[in-house]
């Protein structure tokens, strides 16, 4: 029988549809009858959504600035080249 | 979650993006360097440092500029573009002589698992109301700054998977290739960055401290 402990232990795979058939449905029982693995797998579930909405990464214009600058070289330089 | 394929369902802008990156308008590098150079940073944060990832970034999108011409499409314009950032940061990664060790055998994070009597039922059972929503979470400014607080936290190279997975999408194969993670240890990283949100959210509900 599947315990509290397991059930945390395949929580995420179980919210992103990686369990078997036969997992899937040994969680779904444990839920049912687990008020406490219920809130467990709705909390992660959260989270899960949480990082999905946080913007990840900064980034600074004078690096998006420099980064174009050097494209706008590369793309002179190809067609000086080809012309 | 699902999460959409990338390579079969390419959208009408992305294919003119595409045409206009290859026709070499200034324009369109522009628009693609503000879209794919924050996620480009995360893949090669993976591997360097930051200030030799955004080099590497920036080299990248120099080469893109002739290489865009030879891109077939098979794959996403992103994962194409992550792949060449992976290849050119295992590089420098090579130069340097530093190797990337990874391993996370354990699926719980401690301050969870202590949570659990030997015979593994709950003795801390989770604390938050199960009715809350992940907006309910977000609505509050400081759980925010807190959630800031512990991704920063987090090591570099579970930072760059856990967002190219979640916050940028992508399909956990394509996590797995660029990064060469293997699948099961990618499951462990997204599955304990989880944990540590909702032990973090837990605690701020209860504390109001971060």
């Amino acid at each position: 029988m599947l315990m509290c402990r397991d059930l945390a232990v395949v929580a995420s795979d179980y919210i992103d549809g990686e369990l078997s058939p036969g997992q899937r449905l040994s969680v779904k029982v444990h839920l049912m009858m687990c008020r406490h693995c219920r809130a467990l797998v709705n909390n992660l579930r959260n989270s899960a959504t949480v990082l999905q909405k946080h913007s990840s990464q900064q980034v600074n214009e004078d690096y998006f600035r420099r980064v174009k600058l050097n494209i706008a070289q590369a793309l002179q330089d190809s067609r000086d080249k080809n012309s | 979650m699902v999460k959409t394929g990338e390579s079969s369902a390419r959208s009408g802008d992305e294919s003119s993006l595409i045409k206009r990156l290859q026709a070499g308008e200034q324009a369109a590098f522009d628009e693609a360097v503000r879209a794919y150079t924050p996620s480009m940073l995360l893949v090669a944060r993976f591997y360097l440092d930051p200030a030799s990832a955004e080099d590497a970034v920036q080299e990248v999108w120099i080469k893109v500029v002739q290489a865009i011409q030879s891109f077939e499409g098979r794959a996403s314009l992103k994962t194409w573009l992550h792949r060449i950032v992976a290849n050119q940061a295992k590089d420098g990664l090579r130069k340097a002589g530093r190797e990337i060790a990874m391993d996370f055998s354990e699926p719980l994070e401690p301050a969870l698992d202590s949570r659990f009597r030997t015979r593994g039922t709950w003795s801390e059972p989770p604390r938050l109301k199960t009715t809350e929503s992940a907006e309910q979470w977000l609505e509050s400014g400081a759980l925010k700054a807190c959630l800031d607080k512990h991704l920063t936290a987090l090591p570099e190279q579970h930072r760059s998977a856990l967002m190219l997975y979640e916050a940028h999408q992508h399909k956990s194969e394509d996590v797995c290739n660029i990064l060469g993670v293997s699948a099961s240890n990618l499951r462990v990283i997204l599955h304990r960055a989880r944990q540590r949100i909702f032990l973090m959210v837990e605690t701020f509900r209860e504390t109001g401290k971060c």
